[in-house]
């Protein structure tokens, strides 16, 4: 029966050219729309640490200004993003947390001795070792630095796969020297291709920028006098009885990303109990004068927390569902129109012994016919859409306004929903026909 | 006269058709007018003067191969190269280049050994050159002199003895007096620093920071891992010039990496968002309109050609052509009228939201009204070629088929 009611609804689309276009353009251009935003906001709400949800934790302490809290965007908890360095190096003592790592982004000149290649700037990852085990980055060749490294100036560096193929043409380049700055770093590892986005392993600056191209230990920092290249913010400028370098590790602006992997709930209360004792504990050398206050937060969340979906997009998110109900509105009048016109059609059909049922449900599937057209052209419109927003910005969108294989399938979903949606009441109206009326009138 | 009885009559049976329409052109009324007043702001601020000579400026940044470089030395000799070049009207080092996105920011008082109640301010570490190389407007006091300016360490500190601050800056922390002669202050320290000159306008290195204008250039060049320049150039020789100094730069010397950008590339890349939301709700405000207008059209051909007798028997009683089609159209009116009047309720509504939840600009009423009366139009003429055809309808229709 649902054979006959198909090659019925497209001989009856057929019938009507100019009226069922409309329909079909009507779901294509709200399916289109509301597509491509939805994609954007749905690849700008991915989390890369999905699988880690319940094991991952940000590390917020707030040492920030008794004189007013940090507050920064809408999703913030009023604690300080970062961490200081020396509450990072701090907290690295503990040997709770099953894997933990503190870092920030810095960038470093790169030169190979004996190559006649330009030099380049590389943007770098100063980390402690468990960064790739805690974000399960995958090696090609070699791996992490031993642990010695993040304390002691080890000129130890991880390549990019990238790096490694501009550098070395994708050789095993373990045991090779790269210049940082002049200086030999040896390769211990490459890591395999990882890009996680929104890069909610440091969300600061832009969270939808590349991974780091080298990856260094955390031992380095006095070596290099280095500083954030991302986000610092601070508040005390004053004297630390430090002088020079010391001066900024030992001073209070935030600058160290840091996250733990806490295995158990019995974990994740002893390491409360320890962030605690440690806040304490500072607050009597006279540090951390605001109230006592910490927050270990999933990855889930810290992407609400950074704001990394901002207020436009939900603006754009909400505007894109209106307008698809605005073409389910318009495509309800339109099928009215197209149903009724057909009514004495029906009532022939009726008269023959076609139950109501019937159909309403003849009616149903020719509008979800139009549907599965409008959702086709849709996906059309909605890649044409993204295109259009890959082409306005710049490059920086590029890896999030694409579609998944996913998102087209939840497109034709939503153009037969809608559809369906649409036809509800016109095939209902339909199916109330009066057949005598028309029978008499013919 | 407008049969507005009979019309009522004859909406009531199509009640739920005029429904439709007047739901369509609620929901268009309160999408299109707050998409609208949305993309005015984001034009508005996206118009927003930089207060600098924008078209004829780029930025050069170094960053050296060798860990212990010469960079005061280094960027002396490049400074003096660029300036040397025919077209160069002058270059300046700065430790943040304008409207890139990438910057500092401090907060000011006005009191020795305040700690709070700061005036925060994106602040400039650069040379006496950069009113000439930024082509900004000094309209109060004096620049810098060069015995003013001094080179440090990265990790030295150095409390300046003078600055020059934007007007917005300057009347925001002094208002109503003139800010030149006074003293700034970092928060907890008694060291003062003087206002010796006001810009007119600067926008500085964040275009979208609510505080965006309020602007503070000190004259230090502290030795780091990397240096920035600012560039500008004689109209119409920027393009030329980038390509020369990049060149001139790597050849004065090699060991090092180079990077150029023009300030209207970095003014577009703050911008993206901005440009994204206007491009993307435009889009949507017309094909909304586009697929309303389409539906009106559809709709009102499809009702005339249900009453197509009844048109045929009014004609044929006497009605004239201009009669039937006036009929539509004002019908058309009621229905869109009614319509527009409940978009306006959900306009606001929305706009409510919006302005609480969504950080979006407040909806005026006088643009709602705007909105309301161009879809008005927009209904009238979708009605207006099936109302033209409905007055075409033969009388003698009428008294064919019955």
């Amino acid at each position: 029966m649902i054979g006959y009611y198909i090659s019925l609804a497209l001989r009856s689309l057929r019938g009507t050219p100019i009226l069922s276009a409309l329909m079909v353009a009507a779901i294509a251009v709200g399916v289109g729309a509301s597509m491509t935003v939805l994609t954007l906001n749905y690849m700008m709400s991915q989390n890369a640490l999905a699988h880690k949800n319940d094991v991952l934790y940000a590390v917020q302490l707030d040492s920030w200004d008794p004189n007013q809290t940090f507050n920064r965007g809408d999703g913030g908890n009023d604690i300080p993003l970062q961490l200081t360095y020396q509450d990072a190096t701090a907290l690295l003592r503990s040997d709770i947390p099953a894997r933990q790592v503190a870092m920030h982004r810095y960038g470093f000149t790169v030169t190979l001795e004996d190559s006649e290649a330009r030099p380049f700037t590389a943007e770098t990852r100063v980390s402690t070792r468990d960064f790739f085990a805690l974000f399960d980055v995958p090696f090609i060749y070699g791996g992490t630095w031993a642990e010695d490294a993040d304390l002691s100036p080890e000129q130890l560096v991880v390549l990019s796969k990238a790096t490694n193929d501009r550098l070395f043409g994708g050789a095993d380049s373990v045991g090779q020297i790269v210049n940082l700055n002049g200086e030999p770093f040896t390769v211990v590892g490459v890591i395999d291709n990882w890009n996680p986005s929104p890069k909610i392993y440091d969300l600061n600056n832009n969270p939808f920028a590349d991974s780091e191209e080298l990856f260094i230990p955390f031992g380095l920092h006095r070596r290099f006098e280095m500083v954030s290249w991302g986000n610092t913010n601070g508040w005390s400028a004053g004297d630390n009885g430090y002088e020079g370098y010391e001066a900024r590790l030992f001073g209070e602006s935030v600058w160290i990303q840091y996250w733990v992997e806490l295995n158990s709930a019995e974990q994740k209360s002893q390491y409360d109990e320890f962030l605690t004792g440690y806040i304490r504990q500072q607050k009597e050398q006279g540090r951390f004068p605001r109230p006592l206050k910490f927050a270990l937060t999933p990855p889930s969340e810290w992407l609400v927390l950074n704001d990394v979906l901002e207020d436009d997009n939900r603006v754009l998110g909400w505007v894109s569902l209106a307008f698809l109900l605005v073409c389910v509105v318009n495509a309800i009048a339109l099928l009215l129109a197209k149903f009724l016109r057909k009514a004495p059609e029906a009532g022939v059909r009726r008269a023959l012994g076609a139950s109501r049922h019937a159909i309403f449900m003849q009616h149903l599937i020719e509008s979800m016919c139009i549907g599965v057209l409008g959702g086709l052209f849709g996906i059309v419109l909605a890649l044409i859409g993204l295109s259009g927003i890959r082409a306005l910005t710049l490059g920086i969108a590029d890896r999030i306004a694409s579609m998944d294989w996913l998102m087209m399938l939840a497109a034709i979903v939503l153009a037969i929903l809608a559809s369906l949606l649409a036809g509800i009441y016109p095939a209902w109206r339909i199916s109330r026909t009066n057949p005598s009326v028309y029978l008499k009138s013919q | 006269m407008l049969e507005l009885k009979p019309m009522l009559s004859a909406l009531w049976r199509n009640k739920v058709a005029a429904l439709l329409i007047a739901l369509q052109l609620a929901l268009t009324l309160a999408i299109v007018s707050n998409a609208t007043v949305i993309v005015m702001e984001r034009i508005d601020k996206m118009a927003r003067p930089t207060g600098m000579d924008l078209e004829n400026i780029f930025s050069v940044t170094f960053k050296p191969v060798d860990n212990n470089y010469d960079m005061a030395g280094a960027m002396q000799a490049d400074l003096d190269l660029i300036r040397s070049l025919p077209g160069v009207i002058d270059a300046s080092v700065t430790h943040q280049i304008p409207l890139s996105g990438s910057g500092s920011a401090s907060g000011y008082y006005t009191e020795p050994n305040q700690v709070v109640g700061s005036f925060t301010a994106n602040y400039y570490q650069t040379d006496p050159h950069f009113i000439e190389a930024l082509g900004l407007n000094l309209v109060e006091g004096r620049n810098f002199l060069d015995n003013e300016m001094y080179t440090i360490g990265q990790n030295d500190r150095h409390n300046p003895a003078v600055v020059i601050v934007t007007k917005r800056f300057a009347e925001r922390v002094f208002p109503d007096e003139s800010a030149v002669g006074k003293f700034l202050y970092a928060g907890a320290d008694d060291h003062p620093t003087q206002i010796i000159g006001v810009i007119e306008r600067h926008l500085g290195a964040w275009p979208g920071w609510s505080l965006g204008g309020n602007a503070v250039f000190v004259p230090l060049f502290v030795t780091n891992k990397q240096a920035h320049y600012v560039v500008r150039t004689e109209s119409g020789q920027r393009d030329a010039l980038l390509k020369q100094v990049e060149a001139q730069l790597a050849e004065r010397d090699p060991e090092r990496v180079i990077k150029l950008a023009t300030l209207s590339e970095q003014l577009a890349e703050s911008y993206v968002g901005d440009n994204l939301m206007v491009k993307v709700l435009t889009v949507v405000i017309a094909l909304l309109t586009l697929i309303v207008a389409l539906g009106i059209v559809g709709l009102t051909f499809f009702w005339i050609n249900q009453r197509t007798k009844q048109i045929g028997v009014r004609r044929a009683l006497g009605a004239t052509r201009a009669n039937i089609s006036r009929y539509f159209l004002v019908e058309n009116s009621m229905i869109a009228g009614s319509g527009l009047l409940l978009g306006a309720a959900g306009a606001t509504t929305i706009n409510e939201i919006l302005v609480r939840d969504l950080s979006q600009p407040v909806l005026p009423l006088s643009l709602l009204f705007l909105c309301a009366l161009l879809l008005l139009s927009v209904s009238l003429v979708a009605a207006l070629s099936p109302a033209m055809r409905a007055a075409n309808i033969s009388p003698a229709v009428a008294t064919r088929s019955v």
